[in-house]
């Protein structure tokens, strides 16, 4: 008699990536049917900025940074960009905004956070249609560089997850990280490549350039419409750099975990 | 064992568990506290909710958890439902467990009913396929057919408990955490969850109860473990447990 009978026993891996869709479609769901707008928003974002950027930098200012057309440029930075700091301002309440649910529901831990770069990540998917709407309108070269997409994606993924691992359980200690957290990707915005290329910068600033991890993966996204934006020695420093990230957010989140659930 | 507990491996084993919370918890730390060296986070403002604790629960068992208010009861239900970790000890569940505690903590106000059942059944485990195959039973306990498409946030604070219980008493898991939850709600479908508890308990499912209410206690459990300052003070037949702990508190009265 048993009552576990008729229930369907799943792999750990199958559950965890069940539980893991059911959350990150939750989470769209939920901002798709309360605004009017819905889609419009992930891409409105984005396209706002980058009119800013586009005006000043190339009817304002004579501008000798980046690539033509710059509007491209600009969002093949820009794209990844909302991903990343939209992911790493929302880790700061990957436990706090969901309190209730964290109290009453076992589910494997890091999905708590882990869902917030999915979603994130699905509005990064969702804003591409931009670019390529840019690329044609401005006749933009796509190149086999291309191909590297998916990588850059990974290396991308694999960051979030690191940063994600470290901020989400340390808010619940210390909130002034929300802030923290907020003033750093205001600075990290213009320390990355995204209005200016990596070879823009002063020859000084070329080597250490390459510890921002982003740097590496934008230039990714960026070789495929400017190849010559390619430099896998960025590469290779981003990826050990989201590596060693995602070890020591692996080991803050299993420490402290079970801190923030008493927390919570 | 001091109940008379039915055979076969225990579904539920904790092992000298304990588990200590900071007595002050609006007390945030900073990040002044963070730098300022390891004397100055060593909390001394902690106690153990719990500690020690080491039974076994074996399938089919009801065991009722008796204590005052601030004794560990919750934080024991808890720690079986796996929501919060034990600082020393281990507690193990070999076994899917449906918690009813803060039932409708996982619900979106923003989703509709529908939404809401599938999202909760799902994260507690249940696959899509035996969902769409108890939908409709879990509305219909519910009582809130009508409803099926409103927004959760538009229903009235009963039905959004009764359709939290619906769910929750419907994931088909071998253990059962009931807390408190069933407090609220009218009379008539408080009575319509006791039978559900007791179907179940009918099922074969093993059941923890948190109640200050004796009547339920000695309706559904067989067992009891009296908690006190943390400690677990007697494992025994129900109506033990039931008497030791009114001895304490409650003292007869005079006639």
């Amino acid at each position: 008699m048993a009552g576990s009978a008729g229930a369907v026993q799943r792999s750990e891996a199958s559950r965890y990536r069940h539980v893991l869709w059911l959350l990150t479609t939750r989470d769209l769901k939920v901002r798709y049917s309360t605004s009017a707008l819905g889609y419009l928003w992930s891409i409105l974002d984005p396209l706002v900025m980058s009119g800013i950027y586009w005006f000043v930098f190339t009817q304002v200012v004579k501008r000798d940074i980046g690539e033509d057309p710059y509007i491209v440029f600009l969002l093949c930075g820009l794209l990844p960009w909302m991903w990343f700091s939209g992911a790493a301002s929302d880790a700061t309440r990957a436990f706090l905004s969901e309190a209730k649910l964290v109290r009453s529901t076992k589910i494997p831990r890091t999905i708590w956070v882990f869902r917030l770069i999915a979603a994130k990540g699905f509005e990064f998917l969702a804003s591409l249609p931009v670019l390529a709407f840019f690329a044609i309108a401005f006749g933009a070269q796509l190149n086999l560089n291309v191909l590297l997409w998916p990588l850059a994606f990974v290396l991308q993924t694999i960051l979030l997850m690191g940063v994600g691992l470290v901020v989400a359980p340390l808010v619940v200690f210390f909130r002034d990280l929300e802030r923290a957290v907020k003033l750093v990707l205001r600075f990290l915005f213009y320390a990355s490549p995204i209005v200016y290329a990596s070879s823009n910068l002063p020859p000084a600033f070329h080597f250490w350039a390459a510890f921002n991890p982003l740097s590496g993966i934008f230039s990714l996204y960026r070789a495929a419409f400017f190849a010559e934006q390619l430099d896998w020695f960025y590469v290779v420093v981003s990826a050990g750099m989201a590596l060693v990230l995602l070890g020591v957010g692996l080991v803050v989140f299993r420490r402290s975990i079970r801190a923030v659930l008493k927390e919570i | 064992m001091p109940a008379p507990a039915p055979a076969g491996a225990p579904v539920i084993s904790v092992r000298g568990a304990g588990i200590r919370f900071r007595r002050n918890r609006r007390g945030r730390r900073n990040f002044k506290d963070l730098f300022a060296g390891s004397s100055r986070r060593s909390r001394p403002g902690e106690f153990w909710a719990l500690r020690n604790v080491s039974f076994d629960a074996r399938p089919g068992e009801a065991i009722g958890v008796v204590g005052r208010n601030g004794q560990g009861k919750s934080t024991l239900l808890k720690l079986v439902a796996e929501v919060i970790l034990p600082d020393e000890g281990t507690v193990s569940v070999d076994a899917g467990v449906a918690p009813l505690i803060e039932i409708t903590g996982g619900f979106v106000n923003d989703l509709t009913v529908r939404d809401n059942v599938y999202l909760t059944a799902g994260l507690h485990g249940m696959a899509r396929a035996d969902i769409d195959a108890r939908f409709d039973e879990i509305i219909e306990f519910a009582e809130i057919a009508d409803f099926v498409d409103t927004p959760y946030k538009h229903l009235s604070s009963g039905m959004k408990v009764r359709i939290a219980f619906s769910v929750i008493s419907r994931l088909e898991e071998p253990v059962m955490l009931v807390d408190e939850v069933l407090a609220v709600g009218d009379r008539a479908f408080r009575e319509k969850c006791y039978q559900r508890i007791e179907e179940l308990l009918a099922g074969g499912r093993t059941l923890f109860f948190v109640s200050h209410n004796e009547k339920d206690l000695r309706r559904f459990c067989t067992r009891g473990l009296y908690l006190d300052k943390g400690a677990l003070v007697l494992d025994g037949p129900i109506a033990d447990v039931l008497g030791a702990y009114n001895a304490d508190y409650h003292p007869p009265k005079p006639k």
